[in-house]
């Protein structure tokens, strides 16, 4: 597994979606902030990271998504996840993360539990 | 608190309402920055800073202008600015200050150690929370270890879990195997090294405290912690991590994260151990398996019974030391008045074994049927059953060809031992060798001899598993007590002889387990 993050993105109307790749640590989580309050100043609301080339993700990488999520409260957006492994699945909700980003199985799944929120 | 606000402060109001329940993380922050700024235009200065103090280190909280650094130590200066220093907070300002403990600076200094112990809580609420996914780790891997014994995907998942719960950058998973250390997984970070050895002077400094991590197996780190993996004291591999990350870069692991990484260590051990037992017991199935398609392939090629030769009794009787064994016999017709008999046995035990016996069978019925007994037949037999094994294959055999009008045996002896003949009035007569073991080296030479049995006369091929069982202190059973036996019990009917060398081999060697293969082959000419 190479050690930086990569990431891409895709924007779609009103939605924003960003894949990872690799380990979501300090370099990692930095990256991903970086991205996404860049799509926040261009207006997007909803935001999606898909976690499915992400094995692995440590405490400060889940305190930056924290972060992400309480920037997205503020400008009342909405934050999901999907493709999470099983392992990270169970870190985000003992980590409080479940509680104020959606959680989905897979992409289609997340992108219409977004949309249909208003 | 709240009488103070009012007398000393333009807006109380905001004050009360920041200080109370329910404002969301970062609105204290935020009226700080509005606080200081009209701090610093109700003196006329150019700008201030208020941070927060940690471990020494002081950290920006809320600042008037960008001019001011994000952190600075403790006995590091803010170029043209002036530092006051208030318990656990720094008022960094430009300009001068003359008023530096009015009640107002004591409240911004007040504001800014709420806003620190609730980041600190905040950050202790978070470490708790996070204690428990530790626990979990553990349960989980102690689960996978229970579901399943695939080294790799194991090894793997120790890894992660050791990796994201120290917050290291990166770390490496070496097992023990024939006397070094071979990386089984890797995650992060730069390269690490494939191998090294097991006495590798690095080993123990690895282990230490604060090992060098220029000597690291793991490239390019900083700050390295490696723990062994044990089992019953044994190393079996090592567990390494590197680079403890925090927001503020990479630094030294902690006491606490040794004995974390000390944990997964130890499931990495049961999992080692687990999978280690599993292909052992997998191992010894598949050679069970083989042993016993081995052993019905071996009672195949051997005769289901002796065939009736005129004018002749015969016997043949073969047990196995194991489930499989390296002998072959054989007494079947050629044509008109002519048998042929054999005792083989092949190097080696097991399915190997098994299939050089196969061998020897068919080049025995293929060539054997077409040449008679002789040098040729020696030679082209030898050189099949050299073309057919490896190098380190033979077989020795005693081959006889009877006649059984005239009682005539011609006889090859391929580095066996020497067949018996006694004769009906008590003598004994050995059938040494012609030549050497069947398949030994290419091109080997042969030769053949014969005699002739008359009335009464027994004669008796054997494999080495006979002469060469052993009592407890090793002393053989020997020809001459094989050839005394045989000819006190000439005369007996063929079973009973058989008999009687079963139980001369079990009493001689004193119930010790059968160290080879058996094989005696019965031939007497009966009294006209």
């Amino acid at each position: 597994m190479s050690e930086s993050l990569k990431l891409s993105l895709d924007r779609r109307d009103g939605l924003a979606i960003v894949y990872t790749d690799g380990y979501i640590n300090n370099q990692g989580g930095e990256e991903i902030a970086r991205v996404a309050y860049e799509l926040i100043d261009e207006g997007y609301k909803k935001l999606l990271l898909n976690l499915q080339g992400t094995k692995i993700v440590n405490s400060i990488g889940i305190s930056i998504l924290i972060e992400i999520i309480e920037k997205m409260i503020e400008i009342d957006g909405s934050l999901a996840f999907c493709y999470l492994t099983p392992t990270i699945h169970k870190t985000f909700h003992i980590m409080g993360l479940a509680q104020y980003a959606g959680i989905h199985e897979d992409e289609p799944t997340a992108i219409r539990a977004l949309t249909a929120e208003a | 608190m709240t009488r103070l606000l009012d007398s000393h402060c333009r807006d109380a109001t905001a004050w009360r309402a920041l200080l109370g329940a329910g404002r969301r993380a970062g609105d204290l922050r935020l009226a700080l920055t509005e606080r200081l700024a009209a701090w610093v235009a109700d003196r006329g200065l150019p700008a201030a800073a208020l941070y927060a103090v940690t471990d020494g280190v002081a950290q920006r909280v809320a600042a008037t202008g960008a001019s001011f650094p994000e952190r600075f130590g403790r006995d590091e200066q803010v170029p043209g600015a002036t530092i006051f220093a208030l318990p656990a907070v720094r008022l960094v300002v430009q300009g001068a200050l003359p008023d530096a403990e009015s009640p107002e600076t004591w409240l911004l200094a007040a504001g800014v150690r709420i806003h620190q112990l609730e980041r600190q809580l905040e950050e202790q609420h978070f470490q708790a929370r996070f204690r428990g996914v530790e626990l979990e780790a553990l349960y989980d891997v102690g689960l996978a270890i229970a579901s399943t014994l695939d080294l790799e995907s194991l090894g793997e998942e120790v890894l992660l879990r050791a990796v994201s719960l120290l917050d290291a950058r990166c770390g490496a998973l070496y097992l023990l195997e024939d006397g070094r250390y071979r990386l089984l997984r890797h995650l992060g970070g730069g390269e690490a090294e494939q191998a090294f050895d097991r006495d590798d002077a690095r080993i123990q400094d690895l282990l230490a405290r604060r090992p060098d991590c220029r000597r690291s197996p793991l490239a390019d780190v900083a700050h390295l912690l490696a723990v062994p993996v044990e089992i019953e004291g044994q190393p079996r591999g090592l567990l390494l991590v590197a680079d403890k990350e925090s927001r503020r870069g990479v630094g030294p692991f902690a006491a606490d994260d040794r004995r974390t990484l000390s944990l997964f260590a130890n499931q990495a051990a049961i999992a080692l151990e687990n999978a280690k037992l599993h292909r052992l017991a997998l191992e010894k199935e598949r050679l069970e398996r083989e042993m016993e398609l081995a052993a019905e392939i071996q009672q195949r090629l051997l005769p289901k019974a002796m065939p009736t030769v005129p004018c002749f009794d015969v016997a043949g009787w073969n047990r196995p030391a194991r489930q499989v064994g390296g002998d072959y016999y054989d007494l079947r017709q050629l044509g008109d008045h002519r048998w042929t008999l054999v005792v083989g046995d092949v190097t080696g035990k097991g399915m190997p074994a098994a299939l050089l016996v196969s061998t020897l069978r068919t080049a025995l019925r293929l060539l054997g049927d077409r040449m008679a007994i002789g040098p040729e037949l020696g030679e082209q037999l030898s050189k099949h059953i050299f073309d057919s094994s490896s190098s380190n294959k033979f077989i020795t055999m005693i081959l006889g060809e009877l006649d059984d009008n005239t009682g005539v045996v011609r006889y090859l002896n391929a580095g066996h031992n020497p067949g018996v003949l006694v004769r009906a009035a008590g003598d004994v007569e050995t059938l040494a060798s012609g030549g050497m073991p069947l398949g030994l080296l290419p091109g080997a030479r042969f030769a053949d001899a014969s005699v002739r049995l008359e009335a009464g006369d027994l004669l008796c091929f054997y494999s080495d598993g006979i002469t060469e069982a052993a009592d407890a202190s090793g002393d053989e059973l020997g020809l001459d007590r094989l050839s005394d036996l045989l000819v006190a019990s000439r005369a007996r009917p063929l079973p009973e002889v058989m008999h009687a060398i079963d139980d001369a081999v079990s009493v001689f060697s004193q119930g010790l387990p059968q160290g080879d293969d058996q094989t005696v082959v019965l031939v007497r000419r009966r009294s006209a």
